[in-house]
């Protein structure tokens, strides 16, 4: 740890260890997040970036170790849970946009509910949010009426909404069809420029290279290689990353 | 048939007792078991221990063995008061479990992260439960939760012989030995006395499907 | 029905272990004598039941004192013994009758459908039963009364208001229609048993049960000194022997039946093999009414 630096990391995780019954899902993970760090999370699938990336917000609990946000670890399931939670935006692969609302109730509603401010307020702050994902005039469908792309971009602005301190994405475009996977990204490089302190778990080389400060890369629930996206994308240093990549870049 | 009209006030008598005790039964029920159902499901474990219980319980045991423990359990351990409540509790208790187990499945059929993306938003269990998952929820539950309620009403027949009394099987009762009417003409007006709330509650039920349906 | 039998056998068990304590004979008591050589008109009942050399007899079987299914699955009690003297005068023992358990609701139905071929069942000849079924008899007379705690003030139905007391009864029973007169609907507590209506006086959720006092003593009987008898009969209830409608000649074979058993001390007899356990002081028999 940093002695000379005096505000905590954003996201610590000290010897983690994570099983799915005899399956060793995250094997021994530490690694420090500084706040306003893009952080993309590479690796084959099955790595166990999917799981790390859910662990820091609790969604997967984890069996040995510590994790901590903005300095304090995470709180057993309850209130004080779901405080941190709030704090803690988070993006997931399938969108999970709640179906029985509008999109304009699904970025209201947690700001009423958790945060409760009044319905006029929040909503003028979800309609700021939804123009600048681009999608104010879809705000009075329903989810399943809006494509993957803007569905998506939906669900970023129902997480910025809380006023997060850290963005979580967990494979935020890999469910989407190829012409939408930009507009996605475009919204997630935005913020990135804006000092957001972001981990990505993605697939999107190209996202990688441009808005990330730092790559991690992962194979069966090890961090193998911790390096800049350069460094990372030039010169890795493992015969596993080297694989990988030449997997995907040949494709 | 004229033992129906000429016995038409004990009838109606009968009839708005059943009523009365399937409203509050139907209230309490279904409160209770989607409570129950909500601790089926809850991270918490002892709360989880406790609606398995509850459903296994109250499920496996007869209804007239429920009632009894409530109209002749209860008095015997001191808590002495209206057999009418003996009754509609007795009805409630046996009736939430099976509530429990549609609103479950209605919850279990809800996809998983629905559940996960309210909880990352910082919704506490139970503001996830009952903004999210719940409303989702209601249009599959309509249905098996349609047959549960339209059981309870038939089940109310049994709930007469507990002290409670006066209810349209009572009063079918009441007819045929003290009055020594004919007992098919008086069941007859029995049966449809129960029709006059199953059938329109039937009607209620799938307009509320429809419904529930639509608001997605 | 599942609780009912239930019930029953509890009650069942208790009485038979009273009866066995009271040092009696069993159920089966001595059967009064086979009139082998009974002759009978063509074409009557009687001939037809002496032919076929068996009866069917509609009874309680859950009526401790009357007609109480024992243990060997026979039903014992003074109704019992009644209908065995009737069936005797047709040259039937025991044994040629078959037992059918007759509730209250539905002794007119088995009458007109001929389940049964007479019912001896504490059951009460009025009116509105007569427009379905003919009665000889009467063989006896009941009279509603109230069972309360032994330590009770309640002297008579008149005291229940004042007191403003729950009374319990039978879903459907004559007893139950006529306390209306004597206590506000919203204070009478009907079950489908009279045991739970014991069960409701002793754990306080009633202050009386009300029915004919011939129940009741069997009730007190089997509270062990809890309940007593409040002892004022405020009905006339005469049993009778119900029978198909318009079976002049029957009722009135019954009716001499009846009359020689009192003359001849079978019917005193029947009484303290059964109900003269509780209540030694033997009925007289009541004026027989007249064969319609």
């Amino acid at each position: 740890m940093t002695a000379s630096n005096t505000a905590p990391p954003m996201i610590r995780m000290e010897s983690v260890d994570k099983f799915f019954g005899p399956l060793h899902v995250l094997k021994d993970i530490t690694l420090q997040v500084p706040k306003g760090q893009v952080v993309v999370v590479l690796g084959p699938s099955g790595s166990g970036k999917s799981t790390l990336c859910r662990t820091i917000n609790r969604l997967e609990p984890i069996d040995t170790g510590l994790i901590e946000v903005d300095g304090r670890p995470l709180p057993a399931e309850g209130k004080e849970l779901a405080n941190l939670r709030a704090e803690v935006g988070m993006v997931f692969q399938s969108f999970n946009l709640f179906a029985h609302k509008t999109i304009l109730e699904n970025v209201t509603l947690a700001p009423v509910k958790v945060r409760k401010l009044p319905v006029a307020e929040a909503r003028k702050t979800a309609m700021e949010l939804l123009e600048r994902v681009g999608i104010t005039n879809q705000a009075d469908k329903y989810p399943a009426q809006l494509s993957g792309g803007q569905q998506q971009r939906a669900a970023i602005a129902r997480a910025l909404a809380m006023r997060p301190k850290v963005m979580l994405f967990d494979e935020p475009t890999s469910a989407l069809d190829p012409e939408m996977v930009q507009e996605v990204l475009d919204v997630m490089t935005t913020l990135a420029g804006e000092g957001m302190t972001m981990l990505v778990v993605t697939h999107e080389m190209g996202f990688a290279r441009k808005a990330a400060n730092r790559v991690i890369f992962m194979s069966d629930g090890e961090v193998v290689e911790d390096s800049t996206p350069d460094e990372f994308f030039t010169a890795p240093k493992s015969g596993r990353a080297k694989d990988f990549l030449g997997k995907i870049l040949t494709h | 048939m004229n033992v129906i009209f000429d016995n038409f006030s004990l009838y109606r008598d009968g009839f708005l007792q059943t009523l009365k005790i399937c409203a509050f039964a139907a209230i309490g029920s279904l409160v209770l078991g989607t409570l129950i159902a909500g601790f089926r499901v809850s991270p918490v474990p002892p709360l989880r221990w406790v609606g398995t219980s509850w459903v296994n319980v109250f499920r496996n045991c007869p209804l007239t063995v429920v009632l009894f423990f409530c109209a002749f359990g209860l008095p015997e351990i001191g808590v002495n008061g209206a057999y009418f409540w003996f009754g509609v509790t007795g009805l409630v208790l046996y009736t939430s479990a099976f509530v429990c187990e549609a609103v479950r499945s209605g919850i279990n059929s809800v996809p998983a992260g629905q559940a996960e993306a309210a909880r990352a938003v910082g919704l506490t269990f139970t503001q996830s439960l009952s903004t999210v998952v719940l409303p989702q929820a209601l249009r599959t539950v309509v249905p098996p939760l349609g047959s549960v309620i339209i059981a309870m009403i038939k089940n109310s027949a049994i709930v007469g012989a507990f002290g409670v009394g006066g209810d349209l099987f009572a009063v079918g009762d009441t007819l045929t030995s003290s009055r020594g009417e004919a007992v098919l003409p008086v069941l007859i007006g029995v049966v449809l006395g129960y029709l006059v709330i199953t059938i329109p509650g039937g009607l209620a039920l799938g307009w509320l499907e429809r419904k529930v349906a639509i608001a997605r | 029905m599942r609780l009912r039998a239930l019930t029953a056998g509890a009650v069942t068990a208790v009485l038979a272990l009273s009866m066995a304590a009271c040092g009696s004979s069993d159920s089966g008591s001595a059967n009064p004598s086979v009139d082998a050589g009974a002759q009978f008109e063509a074409g009557t009942t009687m001939a037809k039941l002496k032919t076929a050399g068996k009866i069917k007899i509609g009874t309680k079987f859950d009526q401790p004192l009357f007609g109480l299914k024992g243990l060997d699955g026979k039903p014992a009690g003074f109704d019992v013994e009644v209908a065995k003297l009737v069936a005797a005068k047709l040259g039937l023992s025991a044994d040629k009758i078959e037992w059918v358990e007759s509730q209250s609701k539905f002794r007119e139905e088995y009458i007109e459908q001929g389940k049964v071929d007479l019912v001896v069942a504490t059951y009460t000849i009025n009116d509105k039963r007569k427009e379905r079924v003919s009665f000889a008899g009467p063989y006896y007379q009941a009279g509603q009364d109230l069972m309360v705690k032994k330590d009770s003030t309640v002297d008579g139905p008149e005291a229940l208001k004042a007191a403003n007391a729950k009374v319990c009864s039978v879903t459907g029973s004559t007893p139950a229609e006529k306390i209306k007169e004597y206590v506000d609907p919203s204070n009478i507590v009907l079950f489908d048993v009279y045991s739970k209506c014991a069960d409701a006086l002793r754990t306080g959720q009633v202050q009386a049960v009300t029915t004919d006092n011939v129940i009741l003593l069997g009730l007190i009987d089997a509270s062990k000194g809890e309940f007593k008898l409040v002892g004022k009969p405020f009905t006339t209830e005469p049993y009778g022997i119900g029978i198909k409608k318009g079976d002049t000649k029957f009722c009135q074979f019954i009716d001499d039946t009846l009359k020689a058993a009192d003359s001849n001390g079978d019917y005193a007899k029947a009484w303290k093999d059964t109900a003269g356990k509780v209540a030694p002081e033997a009925p007289k028999l009541p004026e027989l009414s007249a064969c319609s």
